[in-house]
């Protein structure tokens, strides 16, 4: 009785009333996937996909990432004085030889030879 | 009426001329590739592609660690140094000058390492086997955007350098004038 009422019932509805239920996931899976689309342009625009070692191709090097969390740096307030001075010289000076110590991007690994694309028709520049 | 007729003649000349430099100087950038070079680009580029692979992935590591040391050496030392002298003294303009310029060169290695990974990627996305002459121009802009990345790089250590020796500079003046 009840599903004959709720049949019944149905068959007054229109067209649009029907069919909300989809309508409303329809629109929603739209939304998720827009808003999805948005945020992997974001991701891969602002340089962050860069610095995702998650990624596939990167398992091998992640476990070789420095963690900094344990550098707390050159506080900016308090004495200007011969000790404050020699405390920023003191954390200054190792990371600066750190970043200056290492050649790094350099070209040589990318270049023809290396790769084996070079020309064998040209003539050698040794 | 011969004044004009001379004058156009120069002008001929000149465009004629100009016209032909222009064409030689495409034909140059565009000469394009031996077989023998093909063929060679052919047979290693699979092992060209591997060392390339190696080599994305090595280079992301080191974005990772040299990114984070050299946004430390801004962001925790440089920074929190020169506000605690701006306190103290007006000396340091050099100091402050040298912190801003490492500030922009390392937007400038941030932005040239996206080039340069992005060129990557797409290089190695790139079917060597059957679009070789392809293969190779994309690892020629690549080397093309490493090379940026590097100059940046040397940029970076040189400011960090004459931070090092601006400091230097500043503590002897500043320990001068406060005895």
């Amino acid at each position: 009785m009840i599903e004959e009422q709720l049949v019944a019932e149905a068959h007054g509805l229109s067209r649009w009333e029907r069919h909300k239920f989809m309508l409303l996931v329809g629109l929603t899976i739209a939304t998720a996937l827009f808003l999805v689309w948005i945020a992997l342009g974001l991701y891969n625009s602002s340089g962050a996909a860069q610095l995702d070692l998650s990624r596939p191709g990167y398992k091998s090097v992640q476990s070789q990432v420095t963690k900094d969390d344990t550098f707390n740096g050159y506080p900016s307030t308090g004495a200007m004085n011969k000790a404050a001075l020699d405390q920023f010289r003191g954390l200054y000076a190792p990371r600066a030889t750190q970043a200056t110590g290492v050649d790094s991007f350099g070209g040589d690994v990318m270049s023809d030879q290396a790769l084996g694309l070079d020309d064998p028709s040209a003539p050698s520049t040794e | 009426m011969k004044r004009m007729a001379i004058l156009a003649a120069t002008l001929s000349i000149i465009i004629g001329a100009s016209f032909a430099v222009s064409a030689a100087v495409q034909a140059d950038d565009a000469a394009p590739m031996t077989e023998a070079h093909i063929a060679r680009i052919r047979a290693s580029c699979v092992s060209a592609q591997a060392t390339l692979m190696q080599l994305h992935a090595s280079d992301a590591l080191m974005r990772v660690n040299r990114g984070q040391l050299f946004e430390s050496l801004s962001t925790r030392l440089m920074v929190p140094f020169n506000s605690r002298i701006a306190k103290y003294t007006q000396q340091n303009v050099s100091l402050v000058e040298l912190a801003s310029s490492y500030d922009g060169q390392l937007t400038a290695f941030r932005s040239n390492y996206q080039q340069y990974e992005e060129a990557m990627s797409r290089t190695l996305k790139i079917d060597c086997q059957n679009q070789p002459v392809s293969f190779y121009d994309g690892v020629t802009e690549t080397r093309d955007k490493r090379a940026a990345t590097h100059d940046s790089v040397i940029a970076l250590q040189k400011t960090i350098q004459d931070y090092g020796t601006q400091f230097d500079i500043f503590a002897k003046n500043f320990q001068e004038g406060t005895k």
